[in-house]
């Protein structure tokens, strides 16, 4: 008899629908995000999700779930409260942002600093521990205030797809929408319409990703919807303007 | 004097195991499920089951307040279980009395093992379980929502648990005992399972009982377990279902 092949046995196929404790795989296989390995040596998933399988990985990409910060990741706030030198942004998350001003800033640099409760802050997650509160930046080009423009709140489960492959969902509703978009990793989109229509079409097109990310082609669909709402030629100016 | 005096029926169940309400010994009350129902929520289920209406809703992981309850290596579970004042044939005088206290508790720690909590430590995860009307087992019916409504909120977990109540009328052992098997059974059992695995993480017992009956009475809520577990499994798949349905109907 042949000695028996150590080969993972996998359960699910790739992009199915999986739900918490279902069992994915077992062997030799390492567990990506989301899942775990149980006292049998199974691998199971610990959300609701889309089992993702790869050379040697097998992960769930989650459909649900809160947002918990990630060092590096770009956030939009809003300031909560303003205590001395420390700034509080409510970001979405179990865990509220601190921003601390770094000393010795002076004239513009200092200026930047001048927030106050309510306003909407781009900010970058520069240190998680994973139990004190994440520290916030906003040192760097772009960073900072927010002036003007509207907020949609997706959950944050779906960023990569408002982003896509390559920034390719991203590049799209750029181009057909209007550049000003910043996505946080928070599920905290910021844009800029440059009118209500632009602006309602914009909520459209957010509510269907949030809706429709599990199932493939959304970019298709995504694009047909914005050519059919005829509010838009394919340069992404005014129908009917000239 | 209440308006409505129960009265206990002359017959349980009969010589072949018809029950009062027509079911065999080993059958359910219809049970379904909804996910999602709440938007204001991270995460909800509402089940009805018999004639049980539970609505069992997520909030978290968030923000501990007060401050001080806060567990550094891990999350704290919070979990409260309350009857509303019209679930009841009487009035329920609202607010929190002696059994809803017992009942947060144990629904607490029945949901507790399933739940990664120090994936999120120093967070809340707050599970609210109201009873809108109650039909016998409501504290079963409470722990396979609330697990269904973590689930929706995305929290991770080591599995979905599901629970159901088991009973003893005078010789037969009766699964998911109704209103009159329990008040006037022997003995009832409610039992929930973390499923994947089968491990058990509420087990109460009142009323009497042989050893036999017990194993059979365990035996019988695993296999009933099984059944639930199918309905709450479609029932977090079924919205995710509907969105791929809709866009193959469009033909997109």
């Amino acid at each position: 008899m042949k000695p028996e092949r150590n080969e993972p046995k996998i359960l699910v196929a790739n992009r199915d629908l999986v739900l918490p404790g279902q069992a994915l795989a077992v062997g030799p296989i390492r567990p990506g995000d989301y899942v775990y390995v149980d006292k049998k040596g199974v691998l199971r998933s610990t959300k609701v999700g889309l089992a993702d399988i790869r050379e040697g990985e097998i992960r769930v990409v989650p459909l649900a779930g809160s947002y918990i910060p990630r060092e590096g990741d770009l956030v939009v706030g809003t300031v909560s409260k303003v205590a001395g030198n420390t700034i509080l942004v409510n970001i979405n998350s179990a865990y509220p942002g601190v921003i601390i001003p770094p000393r010795g800033l002076r004239g513009r640099a200092r200026a930047k600093y001048n927030l106050s409760p309510g306003d909407l802050v781009l900010a970058k997650v520069k240190a998680f521990d994973g139990v004190s509160s994440p520290l916030l930046s906003i040192e760097g080009e772009g960073l900072g205030k927010l002036v003007g423009g509207r907020v949609y709140m997706i959950n944050p489960t779906r960023v990569p797809r408002v982003i896509g492959k390559r920034q390719s969902m991203l590049m799209l509703l750029k181009s057909k929408l209007g550049p000003e978009i910043i996505v946080g990793q928070n599920g905290v989109i910021w844009y800029n319409p440059k009118s209500l229509k632009h602006a309602l079409l914009m909520e459209q097109v957010l509510a269907k990703i949030e809706r429709e990310s599990h199932v493939s082609g959304l970019s298709d669909r995504v694009l047909r919807l914005i050519e059919s709402s005829g509010i838009l030629d394919s340069q992404g100016s005014e129908a009917g303007e000239v | 004097m209440p308006l409505i005096v129960e009265k206990k029926p002359e017959v349980l169940i009969t010589e072949d195991g018809i029950r009062t309400d027509g079911r065999g010994p080993l059958d359910l009350r219809p049970i379904k499920i909804q996910v999602g129902v709440l938007s204001r929520a991270d995460g909800s289920a509402y089940l009805e089951w018999g004639g049980n209406r539970v609505l069992a809703a997520v909030y978290g992981p968030r923000e501990v307040h007060p401050k001080h309850m806060a567990l550094p290596d891990r999350a704290l579970l919070r979990c409260r279980y309350n009857m509303a004042p019209f679930s009841t044939p009487e009035r329920k005088r609202p607010g929190p009395d002696r059994r809803s206290v017992e009942l947060s508790k144990v629904i607490r720690e029945a949901l507790l093992p399933s739940i990664f909590l120090e994936r999120y430590p120093g967070t809340a995860i707050d599970v609210f379980v109201e009873i809108l009307r109650s039909d016998a087992g409501t504290r079963v019916a409470g722990v396979t929502a609330a697990s269904l409504a973590l689930a929706d909120a995305g929290i991770e977990m080591r599995g979905l648990v599901t629970a159901v109540a088991v009973g003893r009328v005078e010789d037969w052992v009766v699964v998911d005992p109704n209103h009159d098997e329990d008040q006037w059974g022997d003995a009832d059992i409610p039992v929930a399972f973390l499923m994947e695995e089968k491990e058990i993480t509420l087990l109460q017992l009142d009323g009497p009982m042989t050893q036999e009956q017990f194993d059979r009475a365990l035996e019988l809520a695993s296999q009933a377990a099984d059944l639930i577990y199918e309905v709450q499994k479609e029932a977090l798949r079924r919205p995710y279902e509907a969105v791929r349905l809709e866009i193959l109907r469009r033909g997109e």
